[in-house]
Order: C-alpha cells, then structure tokens, then sequence
C-alpha cells in the first residue's frame, strides 16, 4: 500500500496560499530526502496549446522549482516534449517556444532552466528497455533533458484525456517523456483528437494504453526508478493541454497529491475526481480502472494506498 | 628556481582506428541537400553594401544603418513570407564581453518580422575546448546568453540551441565536393530552417585565425559531432598530432601548479598526470581540444598543436560551412558581417583582448565569401589600436592582421571557400550613407509613425509635471555666476578649445 499526500484546495488565508500549500505538500511527501547536492532534477510538465487556456500557473511550477534548485544547490531543468501532433501543425522546436512563452512559460518564470525535452526536433533521446520479457514495446526513446537527469519530478496537470482517460503521473511520468518519434510510434496511427469527426477504435485505445503504460517502466529505468510525482487537481478540463481549446473545468479545483507511486497517486486522483464529478458523463464514462490494473500488472505500482489529507 | 623533471608522455598506443557505430547511425532520418543549392554568385565580382563604424545623427546610428544594409543588400529576399527563419549568431562564452550587443540582433529579427519571416535565434553546443567552457553544456550555454543580454524578451522571438539539449539533435549531410571533409553533421534547428540570416562578430580567431560569417557557419552550425569531424578529430596517426594532441616533453607533471585542471579537461578522460608528465590514451581521446586549450591558457607547453593542423582545420572548416549551406536553397542565406570591437580571439574566449584596430563597420551581402574578404580586407587597412596585440607586434595597415597576430592567413580559408562553391574571393563594395532627411530620421525610431514628442505633448496636456511643482526652488539668478563663477570649477579658467 502506497502513501499518498493530499493537500485540498479549502481554507485559504494569507499564510495558506496555494504556493504555501505546495511546499507543504513537498515537505510532508518527504520528496526531498531522495534529492542530494549536486544532482540534476528534471521537472517535467505539461505546456499548453495555442488556444488551450487552463494551463497551471507559472508560478505552481516556479515554487516547486526552487525547492528542488535549493536542495540540489543547481538550477533544475523544467521541460516539456514536443505537441505530438500539434493541432496547428507549428512542430518544430521555435513555434514550440513561442507558443510556451505566450502562456508565460520562460527560465525566467518558472524557476528552473526551461527546454524542450528532446531538443529542437524533439526526436533527441536515448533507448531505454521497458522492463519485462514480453514486452510489446521492448525500448523506448526517452527525451535528453529527462534521461540524461539524475532524477526526474513529474508535474502533472490533471485533466481528462481521450485515450488514456486520465493524464496524470501515469501518462506524464511515461508516455509524455519520450521523444516525438518514440510518441509516434506508440500512438500507432491513433488520432488524439476526438472533437474532429475522429474517433478511434476502442480496441486500438486499450493497446494504446498498454503501450504507453509499458514507456513509463523506460522512463523510470532512465532515471534509475528516482522519480517524484505531482498531480495538480488544478482546473481539470476535459481536454488535455495538447487540444487547441477546453470545454469549462469538469469539477471545483480540488487541491494537490503527491507519492513516489504513479499508480496509487492516478488511483487516489481518479477516486476524489469521480466521487466531486459524480454527476459528470464525461467522468463516468471513463474506465480508468482498467488503465490502473494493467499497471499494477506491470509492476509500476499499487493501486492500493493511503492518503494523507490536509489543507 | 625549482628546475622541473621532465618525461616523456607515455602512449597507450591504437591498435586499430576506433570502430564506431555509424552503420546504423540516423539511416532514415538524414536530411538531403535541397535540390537547387548552389553557389550564390556565378560570375563577376560579388556586390558587398558597407556602412563605416560612426555616426552623427539618427539615420547613421550602426542599428539603423544593420536595417538599412539588410535591404541595400537584398536579405529581406533570402526569405518568403511564413518561412521559418533561423538568425545564426555566437552566444558568446561565460565572462566574455567582446560580443555583438543585443541590439544588433534584435534590429535583423525585427525586420526579419516585418517581412513576414518567422525568425529565431539559433547557436549550437561547443566541444570542451577547456575546463571552464559553458557553451558546451545547452544549459550552461543559455545561462551565458542570458546574461549576456540574448533572451525572448530582447530579440523579440524563440532563442535556443540548434543542436538540442545535448548536442545530438542534428543531421548528417554528405558533401562529395568537400576538400577534406565528405561529410558533417548539422545542428536541427539550422537545417530544418527555411531560410538563414547569419549575423556574425568579426574578429580574431586562434584555430582558423579570423572568425566571421564563415566561421558562424564552418563552426558555428555544425553540431557537437560536426564539430568533432571539423577540427579533424582522429584524422591520421596519432603521431602526426594532426587530427590529435600534441603531447610535448614539456609537461612538469605534479610539479605544474596547473595538473588538476589539466587532468580534469578531458570529458573522456583520456589522459592523467604523472610525477614529472602524462599517460595518453588516443583511444579514449576525441580531439575536442580540451587539454590543449587548458595547458595553453594555463601558459604552459605541455600539450599544443602541430603547426600543420591549423591550415587543414581552416580548409576543413570551409567544407563544413558548406555542409551547413546544402540544407538551404540557393540565395536562402544572408549575411551580415559586424567588424565592431575587432579583437584578436574568438567569442568562445572567456576573456576579451583589446581590440585590433578601430571599429570598422558592416558588411552585408548574399555571397559568403565576397562578403568575407571584403571585411577581411577593410580590416587590414584600418590603423593598429595602441596596446593591443598588433601594436605589440608592430604591425602596419595593410598587413594581414590576423596571420600576423594568430599565424596564418585567413585568406586559406577563403581560396578554399571559393574552391568548393561557397562564393567568390571578388567583389565590389559598396559604401552606404544614409541621407539625412526627417523621413529617415523617423524610419527606424521606436514609434516611426508618431514621435515621442507628440505622445508626451498628450501626457503633459493631461498633466502638466513641471508647471506643477514651480517656481522650482534654486539661488537667485545672477549674471555674475552664470557668467564668471563656474570659471573657478574648471581646470582651464573658461578656456575654450582651440
């Protein structure tokens, strides 16, 4: 059973702010104590599309930036991949940056020294093996800026996400931190857009999840298993941050979980979630459990665990 | 005196040349020259637009004279509207203060904009070079730039590092007409680039003994493997310390105040100290000049150069540039030289030397190596800057500077450039002046359309600042003081020059 830190979005005060309440989360997750002088983090989060507008705050970023920059005494590095299929079709490495930089996402503003995971192209990025035998994937290409850390945090916004059915620490911490090509590869063809008229066959969904469920064991392999998982409960739109648009937030913003387990931290945020949107059909509608089973399959995780709660 | 022991540098001597992985290296993913390169200029002198190094009024401040010369010299046409323009520059190493100020840069991609080019500021990864490089590590890299002013926010559009975060994002380009090299290896986000603006520092440069556009593109857009392939590494037999480190018998081992530092050069660790020198494994070595660069800032003799390797570098470092051109189309490249602060090093010094000479100008054309000479050769003729290096050297105007003050011609460089298609050693220069007339004066202000003036005649119209706060508190006017009292403050009595 996996522990997990939940710190709620309620009884906000000048000395409780939401950057308050991250270092709190920080602190009593015990996440630091796997961090030493002199290694290099990479944060890894999610920036938004042109025309996606919930994306978290610089500022949610910078505050845990700067905890990691003071323990390890070195700038972190923050870093997201390339929009793999980027809805207005900018895929190169500056449209990226311009794009970031619009929603305010710069070294200056969030803390840490801000790349593209994977370079210019985004296909930069080395093999790492995916853990088991009968592996479909065998290898997948992890991004630079990510395997070439000596620990990785992943920063999640939670959202919901047409394929995957949650984009949390299990999508973000996996999946995400490949390269484009590796990206690719998974996706096998499957369109993540589902507003478009496209909607693609559940059975290629459910391989696609196992797919990218089987990244996450070379993401983790990439950093030797030294990885931290944030999931911001922060404006949960029903589209991801990679769609050129969001429908309203799916439910209040619920606050922030921490653990060193993507699959009970994705378990616990997809329970609070369900149990606020309970009246939601597009929360309803997912079969996240299934996602979850398959990764405690893969030994990625506990979908069992113990949440700590405080606000 | 302490008299040193000296010993021989032990070799682990090569079997066999080192057997890589190149079969499977990037098989699919390689980017082919485009179909129409070719060289710019097909006959004739080559047309290069000047602009001196001085200014008296608005029209002839260097940014706007930068703006100006980008038209005069038909880059705006280097580019179609929505292409994706990458502005090549030096981000310049840590500590440096002899770089292009901002504001250079900043003009090109403002008009870059303003010709519907969607430009960004691209530098790649370095090698080593010594122990305290920064360029060679993407973040370090960025921090330096910062800090040297070259951001977003100055520039007004994306700065990154063309060859990704470790310097691997980059693709091979065969060039079959290369004089030494036949293939090299280019950072991404200049070869995915539709078009290019090279704006280059020229200066000084202790390989290939002048750095401008030429070097921007020869060094400056290959990636950490172009790079390793330029300066020639593993080229010939280690004896011949060619492609290698000449390790001489000079190197006082521990008794060298230096042999931490030097130990800790290599990235590879391909040598280490003893009692009274070195062991050296060539297999391990990559020729990342990292231990040369190391002894020879230190001041010490230790490891250097065989004098043969510069000239092949310069000649190596044209074809590399061509290399990085095949990724264009022809005439999709423009260039801009800035022979301002001219010093005698490179941009990746961490250190800045006194200039050579005066500031000169800019020099903007589309042929790389017209453009190359005549900067080279405007820089010859000016005057020598009393207590730099040409001075201390007692050099002329008109003699070759940088072969004088780094060894070799640059000139090398630009027969070897003209050789295998880069551009023509001929030109014809032509020199700028810009008229001063109130549209010019207006045409590169910050607001050309409305001047400060009328803006502020709305803001004091709204509220009048001074008239609130008068009569403003002084001594009583006095024509004794304003006529004869300040005359006791100045050395000169109230003398005016002759």
């Amino acid at each position: 059973m996996s522990g997990i830190v939940w710190i709620d979005a309620e009884n906000m005060t000048v000395d409780n702010t939401v950057l308050h309440k991250l270092t709190e989360l920080i602190h009593k997750s015990d996440a630091i104590s796997g961090l030493s002088e002199g290694m290099r983090v990479a944060l890894k989060v999610n920036t938004s599309e042109e025309g996606y507008e919930y994306g978290l705050r610089p500022s949610f970023i910078k505050v845990v930036a700067e905890i990691v920059n003071d323990v390890s005494v070195k700038r972190s590095v923050v870093c997201d991949g390339q929009k793999l299929v980027d809805y207005w079709k900018q895929l190169k490495g500056n449209t990226f940056l311009a794009t970031a930089s619009v929603k305010g996402y710069s070294s200056e503003t969030l803390g840490g020294h801000f790349v593209i995971n994977g370079g210019f192209s985004g296909d930069e990025g080395d093999l790492f093996p995916c853990g088991h035998a009968n592996s479909e994937v065998g290898g997948v290409e992890v991004g630079t800026a990510v395997c070439r850390s000596d620990a990785l945090w992943v920063l999640s916004h939670v959202t919901l996400h047409p394929l995957f059915g949650l984009s949390g620490a299990l999508l973000n911490g996996g999946f995400e931190c490949l390269s484009g090509r590796a990206r690719t590869r998974l996706l096998r063809g499957a369109n993540p857009y589902i507003f478009n008229g496209q909607c693609p066959r559940e059975q290629d969904v459910h391989e696609f999840q196992h797919r990218a469920l089987e990244s996450h064991l070379g993401v983790s392999a990439s950093v030797q298993g030294r990885v931290f998982y944030i999931n911001y409960l922060w404006d949960i739109t029903p589209q991801p941050e990679y769609y050129p648009y969001s429908a309203q937030p799916v439910s209040a913003n619920l606050g922030f979980m921490a653990s060193h387990d993507p699959v009970a931290l994705d378990a616990a945020t997809f329970s609070l979630l369900a149990e606020q949107s309970a009246k939601c059909d597009m929360v309803k509608n997912i079969d996240f459990d299934a996602v979850l089973k398959e990764a405690e399959n893969l030994k990625i995780g506990h979908i069992n665990q113990t949440v700590v709660r405080s606000s | 005196m302490v008299e040193h022991k000296y010993e021989p540098t032990k070799w682990n001597e090569m079997k066999a040349p080192v057997i890589g992985g190149r079969e499977t290296y990037q098989a699919k993913s390689w980017n082919p020259p485009k179909e129409k390169w070719g060289t710019f200029t097909e006959e004739g002198p080559a047309k290069v637009w000047f602009a001196e190094a001085n200014a008296t009024n608005w029209t002839e401040s260097m940014i706007c004279k930068a703006k100006d010369l980008f038209y005069e010299a038909k880059l705006n046409e280097c580019f179609d509207k929505g292409d994706e323009v990458a502005i090549k520059i030096h981000y310049g190493e840590y500590n440096r203060t002899a770089i292009l100020r901002p504001e250079y840069i900043a003009a090109i991609v403002e008009e870059v904009k303003a010709c519907g080019g969607h430009p960004y500021v691209v530098n790649d990864t370095t090698l080593s070079y010594h122990t305290h490089n920064n360029m060679a590590y993407s973040q370090y890299q960025m921090e330096g730039a910062i800090r040297h002013g070259y951001t977003d926010a100055t520039f007004g559009c994306p700065v990154l590092i063309a060859d990704g975060y470790s310097g691997e994002d980059d693709y091979r380009v065969e060039m079959p007409e290369g004089l030494i090299l036949k293939e090299t290896f280019i950072g991404r986000a200049v070869a995915e680039a539709d078009a290019m603006i090279v704006l280059a520092h020229a200066r000084g440069h202790s390989i290939t003994m002048y750095g401008g556009i030429l070097k921007q593109i020869g060094i400056g857009c290959q990636s950490k493997r172009g790079k390793y392939i330029t300066h020639l590494a593993h080229w010939g037999d280690p004896h011949d310390a060619i492609g290698w480190p000449k390790f001489t018998d000079q190197c006082p081992g521990k008794a060298c105040k230096f042999h931490q530092m030097c130990d800790d050069s290599c990235p590879r660790g391909a040598h280490h100290v003893t009692e009274h020198g070195k062991v050296w494994n060539p297999e391990l070595c990559r020729l990342c000049y990292s231990c040369q660069v190391t002894c020879i800032f230190s001041g010490m003799t230790g490891v250097t150069f065989e004098e043969n390797y510069f000239p092949n570098a310069m000649i190596a470092h044209a074809d590399a540039a061509l290399g990085a051109l095949k990724c264009f189309e022809r005439g999709k490249v423009g260039y801009i030289n800035c022979a301002i602060d001219v010093v005698p090093e490179c941009d990746c010094f961490p250190w800045a030397g006194l200039a050579v000479c005066p500031d000169v100008g800019l020099f903007a054309s589309k042929d790389l190596i017209a453009n190359e000479m005549a900067t080279l050769d405007a820089i010859d003729n000016m005057p020598i800057n009393p207590g730099s290096v040409a001075d201390e050297k007692g050099l002329k105007p008109g003699d070759d500077k940088f072969r004088e003050i780094n060894g070799f011609s640059p000139r090398i460089t630009m027969a070897a450039g003209e050789k295998i298609g880069l551009g023509t050693m001929e030109y014809e220069l032509i020199n700028y002046e810009p008229v001063l007339t109130p549209e010019n004066a207006a045409k590169w202000q910050v607001r050309p359309n409305k001047p400060v003036t009328m803006r502020l005649r709305e803001t004091f119209h709204r509220h009048d600042l001074a008239t609130e706060v008068m009569p403003f508190n002084r001594s009583e006017y006095n024509k004794e003081w304003v006529w004869n009292e300040w005359k006791k403050y100045d050395p000169f009595k109230g003398e005016t020059p002759e």
